[in-house]
């Protein structure tokens, strides 16, 4: 039977891991490969490196960073921030990332999903969704008719800009177009720590035909089991609280195998 | 040792050699079979779709069969596993054909497998060192060897129990990621890297 996944995420931006809410006051928390070497002894199912890089340099270095933890990382590396088109992706995955994530892109250009998976498979794109709840269900499908959505909308360039385009319509979308994953992020709960959005979570789990990773408000244990059993999420995107050193992925897996959650064992 | 690690064209092969060569072989990443099968061993990596990596492979595979049947050491990971077979349900195109059957949609309410599972493996010296095996996928496919004693290990998904691994002579095909599978999955590699030079 399949685990739920602890997945970790590492903010990167020239070459280190960063830290800082909402992108803003960025202090530097140390060197990505120590990082994530050390999160997978401790039992982490995967890396996501998400490069907060401005500039083009720093997404050159960013393939360096990549690179050089591929090259002692044995599980997992997603890394995000850094696609902007397809010809991005080949770069990232010769330099040793399992998968890309996109969002941003992928909204002003949808083909970016289907070019990548085409060229490269649908297990190695995963489609990063940034959720807002809307005040009221009315939302459009984002070329101008409104409909009756889920209440969740989509947003661009770090959860600043609307797109007016409904969270699990575009989930089934993104799938269509080849997506392996979808990595789902609550805008509203992301940095709260008061637990995932099981509604959100669930509403385009039980959508799309693929794994959804609930990411924004882990705070506790309880929240990672309630995002696998409530929200019917495939894996749970965990980093402030790590980072802060708020609690381990060994203390999470083993709270959550007490609740019979079948999690990897850890070492 | 030198291994050839072979390179269709698309994606990761980067964590793959390096995890090779930490065990000490040299891994020559290529895409000329000759070259290929005039090293020590093989490794077919798991990137990409079936139909793109068939085009790959040489177009007479005669050579190609004859090495593996003489024995020089195979390791086929994912797709790679995937090719050693007939054909896929995937895509067009002819697999190796080594191992006969063919490759069939995993059917689930939730495709691609992506994630670790449980892997029940039999007394193969590949497995040596790893019980309680949870290993990880990410595969839309899997293979359905014709011979169900070429299979020496299966995992379950969703109520469906199918092939982790298969072996044939000195040719393995794990369906799993040992290059992703942390330090379970380096020593199955650590294995097949000792057996290969066992065979040599």
């Amino acid at each position: 039977m399949l685990r739920p996944r602890i997945i970790v995420c590492l903010d990167v931006k020239d070459g280190r891991v960063v830290k800082g809410a909402q992108f803003q006051n960025l202090r530097d928390v140390g060197d990505p490969v120590e990082l994530a070497t050390r999160y997978e002894a401790e039992g982490a199912d995967e890396i996501v490196f998400l490069d907060v890089s401005a500039s083009r340099e720093g997404r050159g270095t960013l393939l360096d960073t990549v690179r050089s933890t591929a090259e002692r990382l044995f599980i997992p590396l997603t890394v995000g921030g850094g696609v902007r088109t397809v010809e991005d992706v080949g770069p990232l995955l010769r330099a040793g990332a399992d998968k890309i994530s996109a969002n941003t892109a992928a909204v002003l250009n949808p083909d970016l999903i289907s070019d990548a998976a085409e060229r490269f498979g649908s297990q190695c794109v995963v489609a990063s969704i940034d959720a807002l709840r809307l005040p009221d269900r009315q939302v459009g499908d984002g070329r101008g008719a409104a409909q009756e959505g889920s209440g969740w909308s989509c947003y661009t360039h770090g959860g600043s800009q609307p797109t007016g385009l409904d969270a699990v319509a575009w989930a089934s979308e993104c799938r269509q177009r080849g997506a392996g994953e979808i990595l789902l992020t609550s805008i509203d709960r992301d940095g709260a720590r008061t637990g995932y959005a099981i509604d959100l979570t669930r509403a385009v789990a039980d959508a799309v035909p693929i794994p959804v990773i609930a990411s924004g408000g882990a705070g506790r244990p309880e929240h990672l089991r309630d995002a696998f059993t409530e929200g019917h999420a495939s894996a749970a995107l965990v980093a402030g609280i790590l980072h802060d050193g708020v609690t381990t992925v060994g203390a999470l897996k083993s709270a959550l195998a007490g609740w019979n959650v079948n999690v990897r064992p850890t070492g | 040792m030198k291994i050839a690690l072979f390179d269709y064209g698309a994606g990761n092969l980067h964590s793959l050699g390096k995890a090779v060569e930490a065990l000490g072989p040299e891994v020559v990443v290529t895409s000329d079979w000759p070259a290929a099968l005039a090293l020590d061993a093989l490794l077919l990596p798991g990137v990409g779709a079936f139909g793109h990596a068939a085009a790959a492979l040489p177009d007479d595979l005669a050579p190609l069969r004859s090495a593996l049947e003489a024995g020089l050491p195979c390791l086929g990971i994912c797709l790679g596993m995937q090719l050693l077979f007939d054909a896929s349900d995937e895509s067009a195109g002819e697999g190796i054909g080594y191992i006969p059957g063919r490759v069939t949609r995993l059917k689930a309410s939730i495709v691609p497998q992506m994630g670790w599972n449980d892997v029940e493996t039999g007394p193969d010296p590949i497995f040596d060192g790893v019980a309680g095996l949870v290993a990880y996928y990410a595969n839309s496919f899997v293979c359905a060897p014709g011979d169900p004693d070429r299979v020496i290990a299966t995992s379950e998904y969703a109520g469906v129990r199918f092939a982790a691994s298969a072996r044939r002579a000195n040719t393995w095909g794990l369906q799993f990621h040992p290059e992703k599978s942390s330090t379970q999955g380096r020593r199955i590699l650590e294995n097949w890297v000792a057996l290969a030079r066992g065979a040599q």
